[in-house]
Parts: structure tokens; sequence; C-alpha cells
């Protein structure tokens, strides 16, 4: 995967940001607004794809042998990564470049909403806070989505059982 | 096809490109409606009711519920729920390896089915990093093609019932519809054994190969509606009643569009020449011309026209490709005996996207880098089109009547299974 | 509520001054089974279609298959129909609208559970957010087992309904229909019958009761009985 040259200038230059080659660069909260604005506004990057998240469980020192090879790093607190993609549309030549970043939250504390740059991430943003816990402040309407207003838990974070019950319906 | 005339003629539109995208002129609103509205702030004198539409109602296409605040027969404000039908999918791809989650996925949009298949199958392909062979690549593309036709028949059917009901006269072009979706569902249940859920697709190709004879029945069949769609079009689209529950109705705006991440025949519908067919070719449309379908109208006519407009493009793509299937394996890895036998090398995120019938329908997977489950993902997301499509609901409505919504809402042919997951 | 209702025979309200009139035995069973044959042959059809299943019940009443030559008809309101189909997953959202539908459904009244998301849950039996199997909820007279049933499954359901409307009808004893389980764990919930605890039929009357309050009912301090997790009995399935 190879991001769009003005894109990776952009981050590079003015936000000063290291380009991972996989998965975009990693923002933190505090530029993801302005950086947001400025690959909408100057990029043209208007198509919203998706916002994900996802959770991190706080890792701890992992004893056996057979765990060794993985590429977690041990001591790492409890987080969420919210990737976001995007999407450039562009008619007479056609091309559809994508661009993605991510933004580490860590648990308690929350990332700026980006609703109101793309109208398409309000419903996501609310989908994310819904399953996965993450907050997302100032976005104009943080309600549950998919599961019943007062139900207990994030259903997609790590720790959560996948076959909790729920009176009296299940 | 000019059996009749369609009452929007592309000679005369007016274009501007917006953000380095070609619109029309005529579609850009400038005054949206705030769907945060307080609905205090509305006239106060008015005499407000509020209406529930759903969780369970013939016209909702499903479990969708929407809270509408009427004016007298005018809507003022729309509130759409959702999450009747979420049945945890991503949870459930989070318990189950690869090879093992592709039948759970085939029930998101459960009108065309493996089109999921083929979503979250390139984005695992993309994850470990398999190579799909050409022949597995054509039956994809074949697959696909039919799918969308079986998915537009089967829209085609309902938006008749929307707008006329069972009694009204919208009863005729959804029996009509249902009987040619029945011939392509034989073909599938040729191919794979089943009627609706196939789980053909696997990690590096195809589990089933073409049977003997199928490549000419399917040629035969896709013939046979090639001809009923000119019927359709010969009663549908001159329809005067027709015309006049849909020309005008339910405008998107592409910016408005384009910014809520609308994608497919919508978007395609409001001028915006889109498709990642051709933009961003995935299994074999690399090696075949994909004529995309648009229209300036931006209302539910055009988007009757597109989606007959890639009627037509699917069965000749799918004759074409029909006529020249590659020899060869169809599945780059050996027959999965075991679960685990498929296993990620990297814990990076990965997105893949196809289009389907409602637009664009990606996978983003990130694999698990624990070594004793390399073979499940560690977090699975659906990137579902339908979604946004109901997103659009809240700009689109107010000022219509309750009759309009509903053509309006059939227009955009959302899935529940696919908006929930 | 707690009482299995499809084991009652329906009576018609006649009846009692039927019995007390001399010589109308005759005239009774005549009646019954003018009755039966009425009730069995125009089912009136409440299609609780949610997911993939609701597409193939659409499917059964096109032309190939025509559910309407059974004598069916499929209606968009409950207080007109005596079957209930449901067609789909149903998730604990959807719950207490289904049994708030089934309530207003007037009697006599049959339901079909079609298809394995409506009989156990199926994939979804171990998910967070689906009830596994309706009939932890509401009475099921009859089964029709697949993913989703292909549409001649959905008539013999039908056929199998109208045996079991005549039977009723005529005063035998119908052997109620089993869930079809193969190898899987049966769920948190007992199913509707005896073993079952009532706590749980109280909380889901009071759940519907109270639709659309979110938690309020127990925000007010309502505490309702917590009945002891059932120890999950150790099928073959595991986790699959």
């Amino acid at each position: 995967m190879s991001w769009p040259t003005d894109a990776a200038t952009l981050c590079q230059d003015r936000f000063g940001l290291e380009i991972c080659e996989a998965e975009g660069p990693l923002v933190s909260a505090d530029q993801a607004l302005a950086l947001a604005t400025a690959l909408k506004d100057e990029l043209d990057f208007r198509f919203f794809v998706h916002v994900v998240s996802v959770h991190y469980p706080e890792v701890e020192a992992i004893a056996a042998d057979e765990e060794k090879g993985i590429d977690a790093i041990i001591g790492t607190p409890d987080h969420t990564m919210v990737h976001y993609r995007l999407r450039r549309l562009a008619n007479p030549n056609r091309s559809t470049d994508t661009f993605a970043f991510r933004i580490k939250v860590p648990t308690g504390e929350s990332t700026p909403s980006l609703s109101g740059v793309w109208l398409g991430a309000d419903w996501q943003e609310r989908e994310q806070y819904d399953l996965v816990g993450t907050v997302f402040s100032g976005h104009p309407d943080l309600r549950r989505i998919m599961m019943p207003e007062d139900w207990p838990g994030h259903p997609l974070r790590r720790d959560y059982a996948i076959d909790t019950s729920h009176f009296p319906w299940r | 096809m000019s059996l009749h005339a369609t009452p929007h003629p592309k000679d005369t539109v007016k274009w501007t490109t917006v953000g380095g995208v070609r619109v029309p002129v005529h579609l850009l609103i400038p005054n949206l409606p705030d769907p945060f509205m307080d609905i205090e702030d509305y006239e106060p004198d008015a005499d407000l009711m509020v209406l529930n539409m759903g969780p369970q109602h013939p016209s909702t296409h499903g479990v969708l519920r929407v809270k509408l605040v009427l004016d007298g027969e005018v809507c003022v404000k729309v509130t759409p729920y959702l999450g009747y039908l979420h049945r945890g999918v991503e949870k459930l791809c989070e318990k189950l390896s690869y090879v093992q989650i592709t039948p759970i996925v085939d029930k998101n949009d459960y009108v065309s089915p493996m089109m999921n298949e083929l979503a979250i199958n390139m984005a695992f392909e993309k994850l470990i990093g398999a190579e799909v062979p050409r022949r597995a690549r054509y039956i994809r593309t074949i697959c696909a093609e039919i799918q969308r036709l079986g998915s537009h028949l089967l829209w085609l059917g309902t938006f008749g019932l929307d707008m006329g009901g069972a009694i009204g006269g919208g009863g005729s072009i959804f029996m009509h519809t249902f009987r040619e979706r029945e011939l392509l569902l034989d073909l599938f249940e040729d191919l794979t054994g089943c009627r609706f859920h196939y789980n053909t697709h696997t990690v590096g190709g195809n589990r089933h190969d073409i049977p003997a004879g199928w490549a000419a029945k399917a040629t035969q069949v896709l013939a046979v509606i090639s001809k009923r769609c000119i019927e359709y079009e010969d009663f549908v689209r001159g329809n005067k009643v027709f015309q006049a529950r849909t020309v005008g109705v339910g405008i998107i705006d592409p910016v408005l569009a384009i910014d809520l991440g609308i994608s497919g025949p919508v978007l395609r519908a409001s001028g915006v020449d889109v498709d990642l067919r051709r933009d961003q070719p995935y299994a074999a449309y690399d090696e075949i011309a994909v004529n995309v379908a648009t229209d300036p109208g931006g209302d539910c006519f055009s988007r009757y026209v597109v989606r007959v407009d890639e009627m037509r493009e699917s069965i000749r793509i799918a004759t074409e490709l029909l006529a020249g299937v590659p020899e060869g394996p169809i599945c780059s890895l050996k027959p999965v005996k075991l679960p685990g036998a498929v296993k990620a090398k990297h814990g990076q995120g990965v997105y893949s996207s196809i289009e389907s019938p409602r637009g664009e329908l990606g996978t983003f997977v990130v694999g698990n880098t624990v070594r004793r489950q390399s073979a499940i993902p560690y977090r699975c997301k659906i990137r579902s089109p339908s979604m946004h499509l109901l997103q659009l609901l809240p700009y689109i409505c107010p000022g219509n009547n309750i009759s309009d919504i509903i053509v309006t809402l059939g227009s955009l042919d959302p899935i529940m299974g696919e908006v929930d997951r | 509520m707690g009482v299995d209702q499809s084991n009652q025979n329906f009576e018609h309200p006649l009846f009692e001054y039927m019995e007390k009139m001399p010589g109308l035995d005759l005239a009774m069973t005549t009646a019954d089974k003018i009755l039966s044959w009425g009730s069995r042959n125009s089912m009136f059809v409440f299609p609780m279609a949610t997911s993939c299943c609701g597409i193939e019940f659409m499917a059964a009443a096109c032309g190939r298959f025509d559910l309407d030559r059974i004598g069916t008809i499929a209606r968009g309101t409950p207080r007109q129909c005596d079957v209930m189909v449901i067609a789909g997953t149903i998730t604990v959202k959807m719950a207490p609208r289904v049994k708030k539908l089934w309530d207003m459904m007037p009697e006599p009244k049959w339901a079909i559970a079609m298809g394995s998301c409506a009989i156990s849950g199926d994939f979804y039996r171990d998910i967070y957010s689906v009830v596994p199997g309706v009939d932890t909820f509401m009475p099921v007279d009859v089964y029709v087992p697949g993913c989703p049933p292909n549409p001649d499954h959905l008539l013999e359901g039908f056929r199998r309904l109208q045996d079991k409307i005549k039977a009723k009808r005529a005063g035998e004893w119908v052997e109620p229909e089993t869930r079809p389980v193969s190898g899987m764990q049966m769920p948190s919930v007992p199913r509707y019958g005896t073993d079952r605890d009532p706590a749980y039929d109280q909380a889901q009357l009071m759940a519907t009761q109270n639709m659309g309050l979110g938690g309020e009912l127990l925000a007010a301090g309502v505490t309702l009985p917590q009945p002891a997790p059932q120890p999950v009995q150790s099928g073959e399935g595991g986790d699959s």
C-alpha cells in the first residue's frame, strides 16, 4: 500500500508525522481535527470510508515460550486505536486514492469527533462508541445506536464475554 | 433503450466541479435541513404529531424504526433508530477462524450474500498474502454480477410494493421480478447446492467449480432475463403513475452524498461517475470494460434508471465472461481440513472493498499477533453501504409527504441485516 | 402467562349454550368440523419478517411456490391475523416488540418458527444480543428448520399446522412439537414449558408493558427477581 504523495507530504511537513507504510500516520488527538480539515479542504479527501476502534487490553508479561514471536509490546496500557480511512474521488481521471490515519486513545480519555468535517462519520462514530466504548468529544449526538439505551458495557471490547446473558430475554 | 422518453434529458444539464468531482449544478441544494434540530425551535403554533414507523412495518424493508415529526401530512424531522437486527457478527468474527467466517457474513446482506463473501475473503487474502487463480477470479466475477442482477430484481419488485401496495397494483412487478429471480437462484443451486446462503468463496479461491453445462445454462437464463428487462421498461418507465410518484421525489445533493459516504447506484443517480469496479479493479474486472451507468436526475426515477441500466450491464459482463472462463485450479491453497490451517502473518489493519449492489462494501481486518490465535482475526469491521444510505433520511425527508418518504426509503434500497450486522 | 397455551383446545363462545340444549351433540360436532375446515383453509398470516427468512417468505408468496393456493393471505397488521410466521433472527431489542405483536393477535392463534435463528438462534445463539429461540418467550406450534428453509419446506410447515388445527378441533391430543436440536447447546433461558422459572414470564410481561421506557422501570425501584443461572448442558457444539 502506497499512500498519495501529496497527503504524505502534508503529514510530514506540516504536522511532523511519521508515515507507517501499512496503516498510515499515527496522529495525536490534538492534531486530528486540524489534519482532517486540511485533508478535506486542501486535498479533496471528501469521501469518508470508515472509522474503526480496535481495543487493546493491557498486555501483561507473557511467560510462556510458545507465545514468542509476537509483536505486541509488553506493558502497553489499556487503549483503543481509532483508524480513519478516507477516499478522494476525482471524475476526470477517475482515480480513487485512499488515505488512512490512526489515533491512539488511552482508556478514560477521548478523541475529537470528526463528524463535523465529514458528515458520514456521524453514525460510524456512534457505532464505535456503542460497541467499543471510545468517546468522541464534540459529537453532536453521541448516543448508543445498536444496543438498547440501558445496555451495560461495550460488547466489542476484548474483555466482554460473547455470551453475556441479558435478563429476561436471554 | 428508448421505448419512452426519459424525464431527465442528459444534454441540457450544466455541470460544475466541487472538490475535484464533476456534479450537476441543478442538484446542489443551498440550505440543508438540520438533522439535530430541536423540535421546540419549530413554529410554536404548529400542531405537531409524532409518528413511529416500524420496527415492524411492511415498507421499512426489515426492522428499521423511523420516528417522524409531522406537521399535518408534511414531515418536519426524521430520526432513524437502528439496532433491531444487531447480531454481533463482528464479535463472532473474533471467535472464529478465517475459513469459518464466510458462512457467517453471508447473512449480513441477505439479498446478495455472495458479495459479502467476496468482500471479506478479499480482505483476508490481502492480510494473509494469498493469491487467487485466474479461473477463481472469473467465477467470482460472474457470480458477483449475477448476484447484482438478482439484488436489483428484488429491489425493483419491492419498490413496486412500496409504491402501490400488494393490492394497489404494485404487486404485478413484484411477481414478475421474483419469477426471474427464481431462475437465478436455480443457477446458484446448481453451482453451490444452496438457494440462498452459499458459503462458496474461501480464502484463496472458491470451493465449488462450475459444473458441466452450467455456462450454457447461465447464458441462456441471462438471455431470457435480458428480454424480460425490456418488458419491465415497457410497463414501468413510461407509466404515468410511476413517473408521478418518482420524478422529483427525494432529490439527493451529490456533494452532501459524498460527504455522507454514500456510494453505489444512489451516488451515480446524482450524476457522480464513480464505480469501484472500474476505478479500483478487483477480481476479473481488470480484464473487462465496465460501462458505468449514471443519471443526472438525482431523484427516485434516476435511481430506477441507473439500476435498470446496471442490470443490463451485469447481464452483458456475465455473458461475456461466461464465454471465456479460463482453465486451471479454483483455489491457490490446499483444500482446508482444519479451521486453523489458514494463518495471518502480521497484526496490521488491512482494508479491502468491493462495489456491492448498494455501494462500497469493505472489510477492515486486524490480524492476531498471539501465535496460538493466529488463525483468528483480532478485529473485523464491515463497512456497510446501507448504513450510510440511511444517514440520508434526516437530510432528504423533511418537507415531503409520508407517502413520498416511503418511496424515497424504498429507492435507497437499504438492507437492515447489513446496517445492524 | 406461564401456561402452555398451545396445548389447550379453543372453545367457541357458544359452546356452553349448545351443550345445554338437548340433541345438539351432532350439530355441535358438525359445527366444529365446519369451523375447523374454515380456520385451517383460510389462514391470515402475519409475516414477522426480520431478516433472510423474510426474503424466502416473499419468494414463497410469489408465483412459483404460491402460498396463496393453500388459503393463506399475508396481512400487515396483527389484529386481523391468526398465524404468525417468525422469519428471522430476534434480538433482545426486538423481542419485546415481537411479544407485543403476538399479544395483539386475537385467539385462536398459531405461531410458526421459520429458520434456525427463530428456532434456536443458530450461529448467533451465543451472541450477547440474540434471543436463543423465540420459544423462550412465546409458544410455538410448528418449527420449520433450515437456514433459510426452502419455500417448499415452509409450505410443508403450513400443511403440518393445518393437520394440527384439524386434530385439535376434533378434540384429539396433539403431541407438541419439540425444537429440533442436533448436538447444540441449550439456551441459557429454558424454553416455554413446565421447567421454566416464572420470574422470566413476569419480567417479560413487565418489559413488554413498559416498552419504550428504557431503564425507567428499574430506576423507579421495581426489583425483578433474578433467576439462578442455569447450568449449561455440555453439548458437542462447544464454541463452534
